[in-house]
């Protein structure tokens, strides 16, 4: 007799047995079922080609929507050539089919070209690539004779003209951007689809034409705002393309959004409406910026609303925006009225220290930059800017000759800033032992002082090179990429032997005067001052400044 | 036959050998009138080059074929092996037409054989340049008149030495040597550039001075050889402004570009600036890709095919291009293993791969350490390797070679405005 824990136990046993035979039958099923869906996709293409073949040769009003599928299954694999074989057969019978089929053609040895080059097939590029070249432009002119300007497949046809032959840089680039803009017009004008106009823009963008692509966005929202659309949905499209980073459009469309509510609002809630988009639009680390159209919106706000529309954080965020855009003159406008006006503000000693930089770096004005500099060493309470506004006294004065005075304030700032910053202390040291030794100023400062100063490089404007740093808002300890752009004019391949020599805050990197770029970071919060003199065979040929907030 | 009738025909041969006459003497005076090459403006103000009546489109290379293990100044002219020859068959056999030479040596008689070897035994005609003192030291001084007066001298020497061979093209004067008067690279002045405190005028004083300094030799070339024309070397079409004044006597330009895939706008803008005819007389790409550090012979081809395609759009009579294009000279002809540190000899034994110069409009390899993508020793349509029996490098075409040579044989320009045949 079995006893019931053995029973207990058999039972389980078998429970096993059982299960792990159900498992080995759902593998097999499941096994089985994947070869079955795999067989299937394998077919699946030439019975899903089928069928889009029957849509499309049937002429219904599906056409064009199963032509993109049919290209979508063979673009999927690269299969271009089987596409277009497929296409040169496709229902002879049927005619009105015919300029579709063509633009398809087009479009796919355009892709078949791109692709080739982008996978460096170079056997078939060279071999097969005038072929290709034949077929894109022979098809999209085909498609274009049996088409007129208020058929959508002419225009994506024309687009596909300007691409090909602006993407070979050849001498039809310009002739064919010219047809597809006045085709464009003519099909926007004929009540086209609208959605067809912002795509051909969208594309001019990728190409570098953002002008063209304006006068399309424009176009597209004049259309838009001419229809019944309501303000608070006008803005949420707005918003829209300003999320996805579409900011010419973006912009077009607010331009509008706010000639309607210009009207329509009161005048704070006018202004508040300004203060979101210029908010969106001014420089920032991260999001999609554009500070000249911040510009032009913090403009309109104080239009609106005169001096009194400025809050400390708005007035600053205008300032900052213009610094940070490099529009040093006007940014320095808005910080002298941002001291006059809050002169109590927390931002009022970054201020005042970009003042002084601007004034004595940018616009040449040593005695008025000074004055900002003198302001900050007047404080009791230390900030990093006070420190460094001392450090500018003091270096000013040694650049000058006047080394007791230059000692003065160093040691004044040494008594000021105790241990807290080692690395600003060995800087100050140096100073104090070439003051000290009777040696000149390092070389790079001085030239940099020089170059800012000195009447003699008054024509240094700023204009052959131009500094950029990855980041303008990086937290302590955080990498920052500086690097120059030069603009000399073309020497050909005989190359000019460039020296860039950097002064000012450059944290824990010392780049060598052949580096024309460098990654830093910095220890301590203030803002960073980067100079740079740019020295061709001739001599000083430029200088330039960038400023970096550390938080 | 009649007396008459003897009479009549008596009479009617010599009017026929009067006549034959006439058209002979027509055809001689024709002939004699019309410059063996010259430059053709058509009605439709396109510009064509003409080589003994007939329309010459310059499928040209340049020629400085320095063996391994030599630099610059390797005399090859006096090579008894004598590599034109080599090179010259393997050039007709791709279908060059013409070689570029930048600067020839003294000794005329080595330059005839040369241009003589080429031209008789394979057609390629021969474009002959002078530095015009570009790279003498110290810096070139334009302004200078006893500099010009001697660089003057060197060239009609050599001009009137070579304007009778049958084998030469036309003449090139300097190469880049405006960026001189920019003030980047062999940097000169004059003490009248120097009373000029703007820097602006004073750029614009210096190519003035340039300019005007070749056209008084291109005139003089005119005078002694009417049959060639005179090219204005220039780097890009920079200066190009003050041409239009300073340098109105040459014939054509000669453009030193490098731009990449094709050439931009630079036929449009050079018919705005200074309508001549233009001559791409240094263009090409290298065939080290820097970024992958390995030989990227279709790199090469890439480039040039996709150049040659423009410079056929701007042809005369091509529909929509400038119609101002002579043809061009692709840089170069052979590898140049010295040219990375000339001044290092061990070195020029080494296929240097390490690049001097960046552009990025080659952009496969642009991601190079510090955007040098450029490699000096790696232009060659074709390549060089040592022979092991001591005797001329072993050249090897390289696939732009065969990728031109198609080309030219059927120049696809995607302008054909016809329907297609089938879907």
């Amino acid at each position: 007799m079995i006893k019931s824990n053995d029973l207990e136990c058999q039972i389980s046993n078998n429970e096993t047995f059982v299960l792990i035979f159900v498992i080995l039958i759902l593998s097999f099923i499941c096994n089985l079922s994947f070869d079955i869906c795999h067989s299937y996709a394998e077919e699946s293409k030439p019975n899903a080609a089928e069928t889009l073949t029957k849509c499309i040769c049937e002429g219904k009003t599906s056409q064009p929507v199963c032509l993109d599928e049919l290209k979508d299954l063979y673009f999927k694999d690269n299969k271009y050539t089987d596409f277009v074989g497929l296409l040169k057969g496709i229902c002879p019978e049927n005619k009105t089919v015919e300029p579709a089929v063509n633009y398809y053609i087009a479009f796919a040895r355009y892709s078949q070209l791109k692709y080739l080059e982008d996978v460096k097939n170079w056997d078939e590029y060279f071999a097969k690539g005038n072929e290709y070249r034949d077929d894109i432009v022979n098809c999209a002119q085909a498609a274009l004779g049996a088409t007129t300007s208020k058929d959508p497949l002419n225009i994506y046809s024309r687009l596909l003209l300007y691409q090909f032959h602006a993407d070979q840089q050849d001498t039809f680039s310009e002739a064919s951007l010219t047809e597809l803009m006045s085709a464009v017009t003519g099909f926007a004008q004929s009540n086209g689809d609208m959605e067809v106009v912002r795509k051909i823009a969208d594309k001019l963008i990728i190409y570098n034409e953002s002008g063209k692509a304006k006068e399309l966005y424009k176009i597209y929202a004049l259309k838009l705002a001419g229809s019944d659309i309501k303000d608070a949905e006008l803005r949420n499209i707005t918003d829209k393309f300003y999320k996805d980073a579409n900011l010419e459009l973006a912009e077009t469309i607010y331009d509008i959004y706010i000639e309607r509510i210009s009207k329509s609002l009161s005048k704070e809630k006018l202004i508040s409406e300004l203060t979101e988009v210029a908010k969106r639009f001014a420089y920032s680390n991260n999001a999609a910026a554009d500070p000249l159209y911040a510009e032009k919106i913090f403009k309109k706000i104080e239009e609106a609303g005169g001096k009194e529309s400025w809050s400390e954080e708005l007035m600053y965020l205008r300032g900052f925006n213009l610094e940070k855009a490099k529009v040093f003159a006007q940014a320095k406008d808005v910080y002298t009225e941002f001291l006059k006006t809050f002169p109590k503000s927390s931002h009022a000693d970054e201020v005042a220290y970009k003042s002084g930089v601007i004034f004595i770096y940018v616009l040449r004005d040593l005695k008025s930059g000074r004055e900002y500099f003198e302001q900050l060493a007047r404080k009791e309470a230390l900030s990093p800017h006070v420190l460094a506004g001392l450090y500018q006294l003091g270096l000013l004065k040694q650049w000058e000759g006047e080394l007791p005075a230059a000692k003065e304030y160093y040691n004044l700032l040494l008594e000021k800033m105790g241990n807290s910053d080692p690395d600003a202390l060995a800087v100050i040291q140096e100073r104090l032992s070439e003051i000290n030794q009777g040696k000149p100023l390092e070389y790079n400062l001085k030239l940099g002082l020089d170059a800012a100063l000195k009447e003699e490089f008054a024509n240094l404007n700023m204009s052959k090179v131009s500094l950029e740093s990855s980041r303008h808002l990086p937290e302590k300890g955080e990498e920052v990429a500086i690097h120059s752009v030069t603009s000399l004019g073309p020497t050909g391949c005989l190359q000019v032997e460039l020296q860039y020599l950097w002064s000012g805050d450059l944290g824990i990197t010392k780049p060598a005067i052949t580096q024309s770029e460098f990654k830093t970071s910095y220890k301590t919060p203030g803002t960073k001052l980067i100079n740079m003199v740019l020295v061709a065979p001739e001599g000083i040929t430029d200088r330039n400044i960038d400023l970096i907030d550390v938080h | 036959m009649n007396n008459s009738n003897k009479s009549v025909i008596d009479t009617g041969r010599k009017a026929a050998v009067f006549a034959a006459c006439i058209l002979f003497l027509f055809f001689i005076f024709g002939c004699a009138k019309q410059p063996k090459v010259f430059i053709k403006k058509l009605k439709n103000k396109n510009y064509q080059l003409i080589v003994n009546g007939r329309p010459f489109v310059v499928k040209g290379v340049c020629y400085n074929p320095i063996p391994i293990g030599k630099n610059h100044e390797y005399d090859w002219w006096s090579d008894s092996r004598k590599p034109w020859l080599v090179d010259g068959k393997l050039m007709k056999e791709m279908g060059i037409n013409a070689i570029r030479l930048y600067q020839v040596p003294e000794d005329i008689g080595k330059v005839k054989t040369v241009i003589r070897d080429l031209y008789e035994k394979y057609g390629i005609r021969t474009i002959i340049g002078d530095w015009l003192g570009f790279w003498e030291y110290p810096c070139p001084l334009y302004g200078d008149v006893k500099f010009r007066e001697r660089i003057e001298k060197q060239v009609l020497d050599m001009v009137n030495s070579l304007k009778d061979e049958p084998g030469v093209l036309l003449w090139i004067l300097g190469n880049e040597n405006n960026y001189s008067c920019i003030g980047t690279v062999n940097p000169w002045s004059s003490e009248e550039i120097d009373k000029e405190p703007d820097p602006q005028k004073q750029k614009g004083l210096r190519i003035k001075t340039y300019y005007s300094f070749v056209n008084e030799i291109a005139q003089k070339i005119h005078k002694i050889d009417p049959n060639h024309p005179v090219a204005l070397g220039n780097g890009e079409l920079a200066g190009l402004e003050y041409a239009k004044e300073a340098a109105k006597d040459v014939d054509l330009v000669a453009c030193i570009i490098y731009r990449g895939k094709t050439f931009g706008n630079l036929f449009m803008s050079l018919k705005a600036t200074f309508d001549k005819p233009i001559l791409l007389s240094e263009f090409g790409a290298d065939c080290y890709d820097a970024f992958l550090k390995k030989e990227d012979q279709n790199m090469q081809a890439f480039f040039l095919e996709s150049q040659w395609r423009q410079i056929y759009e701007n042809l005369a009579g091509q529909k929509r291009g400038a119609g101002n294009c002579l043809g061009g000279i692709m840089f170069e002809w052979t590898d140049e293993w010295w040219k990375h540190d000339d001044s290092n000899p061990d070195s020029w034994n080494v296929h240097d791969t390490i690049s001097n110069w960046s552009n990025g409009s080659y952009y496969y390899d642009i991601r190079a350490e510090g955007n040098k993508n450029m490699n000096e020793e790696w232009f060659g349509i074709v390549s060089l390797s040592k022979n092991p029996d001591d005797g001329l490098d072993i050249r090897s075409p390289r696939r732009a070679y065969y990728a031109i040579r198609e080309f030219w044989k059927n120049p696809n320009l995607n302008n054909k405005k016809k329907k297609a045949k089938s879907k």
